[in-house]
């Protein structure tokens, strides 16, 4: 049996398990299955990815099930294992691994954990099925089910209003990117013949400059099937206009940010671009739609993510902010550094999010950096997890001789538009430059906020709750024994102080529980050394590609020539924008306050993420409840109900009344009714 | 135009059958005023038929044995009713006719056991 | 020789009939204390006319062997089918009864005698071979019937139910025999074979008048609309046990003479009836099923049910082929079955004073306080709704089945349209039982009689009984190749 296999299916059978089992085998055994065959998976793929990494293995497809045979639509249940699958495979597994690792700590007072960590399983076979496909229609298949997934997980705690409406807000808004990925497939289909990608991709060349009619006008075929895919990636990848599910989608658990909506998800729509990378290589206005929409996403997101104060909505920006730059790297044909990208990115960004679970873990679910600072000494092994994420994702390195994740990878984005050459990626390239010193800043804010500065906590109303809380357990500990240990850990062994003049209301916040620190420490090394260790292979090498994806040799060759300003320029913004921070944060605390208010229109502006929600509510929410209540009120109850079910409801009615009236009990009557019978049998049979 | 020639025997018919009547109404009466026993009173007034007073309200209850006595007797009326013709075709139905019969026979006479013991033939 | 072989024909009947008169003479002589012993001797009698039945069916007897008596009374295997059913009806009905009337003080050894005429004249009726056998086998079985509706002469509606049902029944009869005697009298002949041959070509009005006259007397006794008047109040009235018997035997027996009727006497002139008998079958299937929807009364609501159920059977009549008519016996036995059961455990509804429940609204949480009779009651409604999973849904499945084979398409669709509106009463019960309040009203305990009926007519109806598919559809054709052998 092929280990792809069980990579794939032991997740599945765990969260089958898992959730039927729930209740009946309790939350340990549901965790230790549910973890265990995680590690199982991520155990197998590492040997994949290393064997490729090595150049000793070669692509393979791993047949599984006939699907569907119908006419000339044919295409089984096959999972292809080649070097982007490879790529993936590693950063799932590893990724969920350690997430499920981390919920262990961080899940632990909740009451629904087989649920869970079942949804954690679940969403990562269907994960696994999306870059496992060997067809579009699977690849579907694993795309709605990480959607299902996703929006089990955000509304996880479905007792809160804000939860619910995250998740239908994320489900919805991906249905718009679906509905693009469906056309999108279904276009394939019309125009190959087949829905099988290695068919597709070999097909593709032969299609490039043909034209197809598309909503009466005559357009070149490749740019629109490849526009309406991307258009799925954008759902998916929450790019630019359709990206708002993404910040609300905070709502879910951090851990489940940290998987779904920062290191796996989220990238499937790069990885979709880099799949049908040849397909995208045939469709040149296509590909300056994704450079464009890429560059746009990196730099919109960087803005709002330096006024945000929620911790998890900054690092849910940067993440956007960050697919911007994987997107417009593959828009620009360099799909090697996309992914590149793609997997540094995943460990920085789900050490971040783990990082700031972390915080919040020790912080009693306050979330706003308003009221943090000074963590620096209280949770010291959660401040050096988050710098090594910083570093990362600012890409802190020095010339020729390497740095930090986010410096191989981000650099060679920006480097590869620039030698690209044209004037949309060299657009791009002064984007992602002006959003890497934006990255730098908000990235080095959120550190000098959180950690550094004096305690702001008293103002926090989580804090005070926790501060009182415990003193009340405190106060009825021998009356009520049972309830110290319901208090949970981060209260529970602190005294009480009555007087403290330091902004701290007397919490002690604490480190974090192993299960906890052990994921931040092993994607801390991923941070440092990802992107040093593997720069070689993702950027130069044809032979560890294999043609699992378009590798522009000439592009790659034209990367390493470019100006050494160039080279530079990421450095230096990088070092701008920690200045800038270091300014506002550090040294003069009450400039941000001053900036904000000179630059008021300018800052409300940012501070409300552009009014893309407000625009979107206007434009599509209110005109759809409008449809919606006229459809409802006029068109269902007004005519569907009242003439279908209502009505017919209502005919029974006057049916079983009339009868009731006819049978009156009388013999006459009945005697009269059988005559009449009668002679209407006969009348009607004569004439 | 309805030929209605056809129904001549019918009007003759009509006719004789109300010559009749009025003879058979009429007759008596002339007989009985021309031989001077013409002496009418209540009792010779009033209606006749069948033992009950022919004008009375129809809903008064009189005592069910009246039709059990009554049914008993339609029972061995229609009996000795099929033993007209069976008496005189048995020559052409033969053993089976006659078993038939005594099956007939028997059956009714299971059944007047049981009214027997029952106390039906009993009017107290 | 003729004679004997026909004596040896009729042997089930002599069984009975004989067997009849010897308890009626018991019953007379050790009076109402031996009412059990004779209920049990009559059991008896039934279980050995059955044994002595079924070679007849499951030999397929079909053809001039089975005339008896000059071709007056068939003993094929279309008429061993329907005895056996009529049978296990019967026995049904003699079981449960004596623990019924007790209750009453009421238990009188006429019951059993009563029910054992009853029972062969349904015989005689299946048998039939000539208007004249029909006749006396309608007759026998009715006498019978209106002496067992007012049985609980105590009871005002027992005895309203009793009067209703003769009365209507003699008028019925009446329209019976008046569109015999105009068959008779265009055909020149009273035997069913003689009516076929010369019942041939363009139909002239006054046999057209007698056909319709017949079928319309038959329809009164298997209550198609408009003749169903008398049901609801029949059934409601008479005792359980004898409401069961009606709503089976007689049916049964009725719906199988009038294939009989139609299909073999009146066989050549299938397009005649036809549109009568699809009014007839739709209009039963409506008016069952909304006469059903206002009713609080659980026996009148099964009622309307017998009524709903007797369109679809006649669904399978309108086709007029054999496919149709095989169908219809093996929704025949179903609904036997169906019926059995709910009947019984409507019987097992009793309150602390152990007087009957027939209120739909004192059921209410029956699957909390009686678990078990709940879920069974709920197996029989969901079963006379024809839901999937359950044996009922195959009745009705082979009866459109053959109406769309029939290419009568129209009317399967009308037929199913009918049978979703007739689910609502049945899921209002099952609702009743299960999602309102405890009413906490049944109380009384029952006996093993009722319990073994109930399970076993439960696990007929639960999708076990699809094991039997089979087997049915092996029985049914044959019954319905005799019948079409002679049409």
């Amino acid at each position: 049996m092929h280990p792809i296999l069980i990579i794939v299916f032991a997740p599945l059978a765990a969260a089958i398990i898992g959730g039927l089992g729930n209740k009946a085998l309790g939350s340990t055994v549901v965790k230790s299955i549910t973890t265990g065959a995680l590690f199982l998976s991520c155990a197998l793929s590492w040997p994949i990815f290393l064997g490729f990494l090595g150049e000793s293995y070669t692509p393979t497809v791993v047949p599984v099930l006939q699907w569907v045979q119908s006419g000339s639509l044919s295409f089984d249940w096959a999972l292809r294992v080649d070097t982007l699958t490879a790529v993936m495979l590693v950063v799932i597994t590893t990724v969920s691994a350690l997430v499920h690792l981390y919920s262990w700590g961080y899940m632990d007072e909740d009451p629904d954990q087989p649920r869970f960590f079942a949804y954690l399983s679940l969403f990562t076979f269907a994960m696994l099925m999306l870059v496992t496909a060997d067809n579009l229609v699977q690849m579907f298949f694993g795309w709605e089910g990480v959607g299902l997934a996703s929006y089990l997980l955000i509304g996880f705690w479905f007792r809160k209003p804000s939860a619910n409406k995250a998740a239908i807000k994320a489900f919805v808004v991906n249905r718009v990117g679906d509905l693009g990925f469906m056309l999108g497939i279904f276009g394939t289909y019309l125009v190959f013949g087949t829905v099988s990608i290695p068919e597709i991709l070999a097909a593709a060349p032969g299609m490039a400059g043909s034209t197809i009619g598309f909503l009466g006008y005559r357009v070149d075929t490749m740019d629109v099937l490849c526009i309406l895919l991307f258009i799925g990636a954008m759902g998916k990848s929450a790019q630019l206009g359709l990206h708002t599910w993404l910040p609300d989608a905070m709502e879910g658990p951090t851990p489940v940010s940290a998987l779904i909506h920062a290191a796996t998800m989220v990238t499937a729509g790069v990885f979709m671009v880099c799949r049908l990378s040849p397909m995208f290589e045939t469709a040149p206005i296509a590909l300056m739609f994704v450079t464009f929409i890429g560059a746009a996403t990196c730099l919109f997101a960087a803005t709002v993510g330096t006024t945000q104060w929620d911790i998890k909505r900054v690092i849910a920006y940067s993440t956007c902010s960050q697919l911007g730059y994987m997107f417009f790297a593959a828009g620009v044909g360099a799909y090697n550094a996309a992914m590149f990208h793609l997997f540094t990115h995943a460990f920085f960004k789900a050490l971040l999010f783990l990082g700031a679970g972390s915080v919040i873990h020790a912080m009693h679910h306050e979330q706003d950096m308003r009221y943090y600072g000074g963590l620096r000494k209280r949770i010291p092994l959660t401040f050096w997890a988050m710098m090594a994420g910083t570093l990362a994702i600012t890409g802190v390195g020095i010339y020729e001789v390497g740095g930090f994740a986010g410096y191989h990878s981000k650099d060679a984005i920006l480097e590869v538009s620039w030698a690209r050459g044209t004037e949309i990626s060299h657009f791009a390239f002064w984007l992602g430059a002006f959003a890497a010193l934006l990255t730098s800043f908000y990235s080095w804010r959120l550190i000098f906020l959180t950690f550094f500065g004096k305690p702001r906590w008293a103002e926090s109303e989580h804090i005070q709750h926790a501060v009182h809380d415990a003193h009340g357990h405190a106060d009825s500990e021998h009356d009520n024994p049972p309830a110290q240990e319901d208090a949970g850990h981060d209260v529970a062994h602190h005294v009480p102080h009555s007087d403290h003049g330091d902004g701290t209301a007397g919490y002690h916040p604490h480190e974090s529980p192993l299960t906890m620190l052990i994921p931040l420490g092993v994607l801390s090394l991923g941070a440092v050394f990802a992107g040093y260790l593997f720069n070689p292979q993702f950027l130069n090498s044809e032979g560890f590609w294999k043609g699992a994806i378009f590798f522009n040799e000439n592009l790659m060759h034209a990367m390493h020539a470019v100006p050494l300003w160039v080279k530079l320029t990421a450095t230096v913004v990088m070092l701008i924008g920690f200045g800038i921070a270091w300014l506002g944060y550090i040294r003069d605390t009450g400039m941000p306050e001053r900036a904000a208010r000179q630059l008021g229109p300018v800052y409300s502006f940012l501070f409300n993420k552009w009014y893309f929600d407000e625009l979107y509510h206007f434009l599509f929410v209110r005109p759809a409840f409008w449809l919606g209540r006229k459809f409802w009120k006029v068109g269902d109850q007004g005519i569907i109900d009242r003439f279908g079910p209502d009505g017919a409801a209502r005919v029974v009615a006057l049916g079983s009344v009339g009868n009731t009236r006819v049978q009156s009990g009388y013999l006459t009557t009945y005697a009269l009714w059988m005559l009449v019978g009668v002679v209407g049998a006969i009348t009607w049979v004569l004439f | 135009m309805v030929d209605l020639s056809q129904y001549l025997p019918i009007l003759i018919f009509l006719g004789i059958a109300l010559a009749l009547s009025s003879l058979f109404v009429f007759l008596p009466m002339g007989v009985s005023r021309l031989t001077g026993t013409h002496n009418p009173d209540a009792e010779k007034l009033s209606e006749y038929e069948c033992g009950f007073p022919a004008f009375e309200d129809p809903r008064s209850q009189f005592d069910v044995r009246f039709y059990l006595v009554a049914i008993l007797f339609i029972i061995f009326d229609l009996e000795a009713a099929f033993l007209f013709p069976w008496a005189v075709s048995l020559d052409m139905t033969g053993w089976p006719g006659w078993i038939t019969m005594m099956v007939f026979l028997g059956e009714l006479a299971i059944g007047l056991a049981y009214a027997w013991k029952k106390g039906a033939l009993e009017w107290e | 020789m003729e004679f004997a072989q026909s004596l040896r024909l009729i042997l089930p009947e002599e069984i009975l009939s004989i067997g009849g008169l010897v308890l009626l003479l018991a019953a007379a002589w050790l009076g109402d204390k031996a009412s059990r012993a004779i209920s049990i001797a009559s059991v008896a009698l039934l279980v050995a006319a059955a044994a002595v039945t079924v070679p007849t069916l499951s030999g397929g007897a079909m053809g001039p062997d089975t005339q008896a008596f000059l071709g007056q009374f068939r003993a094929d295997a279309f008429a061993a089918y329907a005895k056996l059913l009529i049978y296990v009806s019967g026995a049904a009905a003699l079981m449960i009864a004596p623990r019924f009337f007790e209750q009453f003080r009421a238990m009188r050894a006429e019951y059993p005698v009563l029910l054992v005429f009853a029972v062969l004249g349904t015989g005689i009726m299946v048998s039939a071979g000539d208007l004249m056998t029909l006749y006396i086998g309608l007759e026998m079985n009715s006498l019978a019937a209106y002496v067992l509706a007012s049985f609980l002469r105590v009871d005002n509606r027992s005895a309203e139910a009793g009067l209703k049902y003769f009365v209507l029944g003699a008028l019925a009869s009446g329209i019976l025999l008046y569109g015999m005697s105009l068959t008779y009298g265009f055909t020149g002949t009273t035997s069913f074979a003689g009516i076929h041959a010369a019942l041939t070509g363009q139909l002239s009005t006054g046999a057209l008048f007698g056909v319709i006259l017949v079928l319309a007397g038959l329809a009164f006794k298997i209550s198609a609309v408009p003749f169903h008047m008398w049901t609801p109040d029949v059934y409601e009235g008479a005792p359980t046990p004898v409401t069961m018997f009606f709503s089976t035997a007689p049916k049964v027996a009725a719906i199988a003479l009038t294939m009989r009727v139609a299909l073999e006497a009146f066989g050549n002139q299938a397009d005649a009836w036809r549109q009568v008998v699809v009014f007839a079958a739709l209009a039963s299937i409506v008016v069952g099923a909304l006469g059903a929807i206002g009713q609080s009364n659980i026996k009148r609501l099964l009622a309307y049910s017998s009524i709903n159920n007797v369109g679809f059977i006649l669904v399978g009549l309108a086709t007029a082929t054999q496919a149709g008519a095989s169908a219809m016996l093996v929704y025949l036995a179903i609904y036997v079955m169906m019926s059995i059961g709910s009947f019984v455990a409507v019987l097992m509804l009793r309150d602390a004073e152990s007087n009957q429940i027939e209120s739909i609204a004192s059921m209410a949480g029956l699957s909390r306080t009686r678990p078990l009779l709940g879920w069974c009651l709920l197996v029989m409604m969901l079963s006379l709704a024809g839901i999937p999973p359950l044996f009922g849904f195959w009745g009705k499945l082979v009866v459109f089945r053959a109406a769309v084979d029939a290419d009568m398409i129209a009317l399967a669709t009308l037929a199913i349209v009918g049978s979703v509106i007739s689910a609502y009463y049945y899921l209002m019960v099952c609702k009743t039982m299960f999602f309102d309040e405890p009413a906490d009203q049944v109380k009384g305990a029952s006996d093993w009689a009722h319990w073994a009926l109930l399970l076993i007519a439960t696990l007929f109806n639960s999708p076990l009984g699809y094991l039997l598919t089979g087997w049915f559809d092996n029985l049914a054709g044959k019954a319905s190749a005799a019948l079409f052998l002679a049409a």
